[in-house]
């Protein structure tokens, strides 16, 4: 597994480094001081993980992440003191290491990557496209959540935002509805009408609406409308 | 000092206080004019002096009506007084005063009493003494129990303003313990010390010696932000010594980020200042300035001691931004600021300001303990 180490700390990158050893699975590829160095290198390294602190000059880890294209890679937070930031990731099940790092602590964040399946591990849809176990990161104030593709109902326009519905939450994601289109797996996720995808997998009932549109019901409870043409083309698609 | 929920409790408290006053003040009022209004009837009725008089329902209803008009009186007695602040007068010059007053007011009450038994209702002149020796007597009288009625009203005031002085120096110290302990919390920045525990782990295989070195640094540190919620104010020499550590591990961690500028007046080294007060303010420049910066910069401490005041100046690059990043307000500073005038009085001043574009000062400015 490739890993990226990214805190503005020489000290802290090399201390990381050195207790990374003990993990052969681990390969440390490059490190960064920045958001902005990080992102370099993440085009350069494709790193699989990265080892990312949470505070940081400039854009903080969360920014970071948050600025990435989908699917995002592994993330374990480290952060020294950071109530905030630490709640937040307890909230969502993400791991993180306390600095100094305590080196059984990291094996088990370590023990727990190799129990979750890796984006590189999926077959790509297609050129491009999200596969349903890819994460992408949002955020909604102090919350943040890594979310599957699969896991996500609906999709909404707001602005140059989307609003992502999974679970009993709906946090903004960073990227256009249109810009999300074009990742996402068609198999899958269908453009309903000008503000909204849905998750194929995700409905519960499909009425007939007015002027030969359709009602999707999904499950969760959201319910949207297809125009006459956008029904005519999701029958279409549901035949094949 | 005050935030907007202790005023609020602060007017609260006053209302209630103002509430409680009124309801003593009814009571007292309507007991003592009630009480010698019941006095006064009873000995009217036990022991009937007069063959002559008017009869004991007319005598009675003379008595109470003289009660209320007194009662009348001295209500409306209280806004003349207050408009004349007579509340603020030292008793030498209160005590003509309230002679004077209970004169006028026994006159008044007097009159208006006479006029209305004899003049609108017309009861007949009923004593055999002559008017001018019975209505000097009445005045008298009555003046002798106005006077006492202002006494006491007197007297309750000056005891309600000493209590009242009282509380207030007793919230002034407990304002004053809660800044120390609010200041001893915000001394040891938690951030900083994993941080630079995490750093020393790494310098321990790097560099042994400057590992050793960063130990002590952070153990003179710690000890001193202990030590300093008890004293109340340190040489400015030691202060001095102890942002050294910090700044010390500071550079450990940011390396070549952080770099430093010290102009220090010999002179200024000996002066008293209050205990993290200039750690304060380094540390808030490390985080604002420094911290956030990729390219990092440099930070000036500055220190003069001209003109009667000794002048700290603590420069880092930067803007002053309205918006604080949640979580992390002008605390420190805030917390420095009122210790500063706590200890000094209200000519210590700390202040936040921008300097050159792209720079923001800390200056605190201390006046000094005149000859000492």
């Amino acid at each position: 597994m490739k890993a990226l180490l990214i805190d503005d700390e020489r000290l802290a990158r090399n201390e990381l480094r050195r207790l990374l050893a003990a993990f052969p699975e681990i390969q440390v590829a490059g490190e960064a001081a920045h958001a902005r160095q990080a992102r370099e290198r993440m085009a350069a390294l494709r790193p699989d993980l990265l080892f990312l602190d949470v505070q940081m000059p400039g854009e903080t880890g969360m920014e970071l992440l948050e600025s990435l294209e989908p699917p995002v890679p592994q993330v374990i937070f480290t952060t020294a003191y950071d109530e905030f930031a630490v709640k937040a990731f307890e909230l969502n099940a993400l791991d993180y290491l306390l600095k100094p790092v305590d080196p059984s602590r990291l094996a088990a964040a370590i023990g727990r990557l190799r129990g979750a399946k890796g984006p590189s591990r999926q077959k790509a849809p297609g050129p491009g496209r999200l596969a349903a176990g890819d994460k992408v990161f949002v955020r909604e104030g102090e919350r943040c959540w890594f979310v599957e593709v699969g896991q996500i109902r609906l999709l909404e326009s707001e602005g140059n935002y989307t609003r992502v519905h999974f679970d009993d939450v709906q946090p903004q994601l960073f990227r256009s509805l249109n810009a999300m289109e074009e990742r996402l797996d068609p198999k899958f996720f269908f453009r309903a009408n000008r503000r909204q995808i849905i998750n194929i997998a995700w409905i519960a009932g499909i009425e007939p609406w007015f002027s030969s549109g359709l009602l999707v019901q999904l499950k969760g409870g959201a319910k949207v409308e297809l125009s006459r043409r956008q029904a005519h083309e999701f029958r279409e698609r549901m035949s094949l | 000092m005050a935030s907007s929920a202790d005023i609020t409790l602060h007017l609260a408290d006053e209302a209630q206080r103002d509430r409680a006053k009124m309801r003593l003040y009814v009571l007292f009022q309507s007991a003592g004019w009630g009480g010698f209004l019941v006095l006064q009837a009873w000995t009217t009725i036990a022991v009937p002096e007069h063959e002559e008089k008017w009869g004991l329902g007319t005598e009675l209803a003379v008595i109470f009506m003289s009660f209320a008009a007194a009662l009348l009186l001295t209500h409306f007695l209280r806004p003349l007084m207050a408009r004349w602040k007579w509340k603020e007068l030292g008793w030498r010059f209160l005590l003509p005063r309230l002679v004077a007053m209970a004169f006028a007011a026994s006159a008044v009450w007097y009159a208006f009493v006479g006029l209305w038994i004899h003049g609108v209702v017309g009861l007949p002149w009923n004593t055999k003494y002559s008017v001018p020796l019975v209505l000097t007597m009445e005045v008298f009288y009555g003046a002798i129990l106005f006077f006492c009625w202002l006494c006491l009203y007197f007297f309750y005031h000056v005891f309600d303003r000493l209590n009242r002085s009282e509380v207030e120096r007793f919230q002034l110290m407990t304002s004053v313990k809660e800044a120390e302990l609010r200041a001893l919390k915000s001394q040891v920045n938690p951030h900083f010390i994993f941080n630079s525990l995490n750093s020393l782990r790494a310098l321990i295989d790097e560099d042994p010696a400057r590992a050793r070195q960063a130990v002590t640094q952070l153990a003179n540190l710690l000890r001193y932000s202990l030590r300093s919620g008890q004293l109340e104010t340190v040489p400015f020499e030691e202060e001095l010594g102890i942002v050294n550590d910090y700044l010390a591990l500071e550079q450990v961690r940011h390396e070549e980020r952080l770099r430093l500028r010290l102009d220090v007046a010999p002179e200024a080294l000996k002066l008293p200042i209050p205990p993290m007060l200039l750690q304060t303010l380094v540390e808030n420049a490390v985080k604002y300035g420094i911290s956030p910066r990729p390219e990092g910069g440099e930070i000036a401490i500055v220190a003069r001691n001209s003109g009667g005041v000794l002048t700290i100046q603590v420069s880092n690059p930067g803007v002053i931004s309205r918006e604080e990043p949640a979580g992390s307000t002008g605390l420190g500073l805030n917390n420095a600021a009122e210790r500063l005038r706590l200890i000094f009085g209200e000519r210590a001043t700390l202040r936040l300001r921008a300097d050159a574009p792209e720079r923001v000062v800390a200056e605190a400015v201390i006046p000094l303990p005149s000859h000492s």
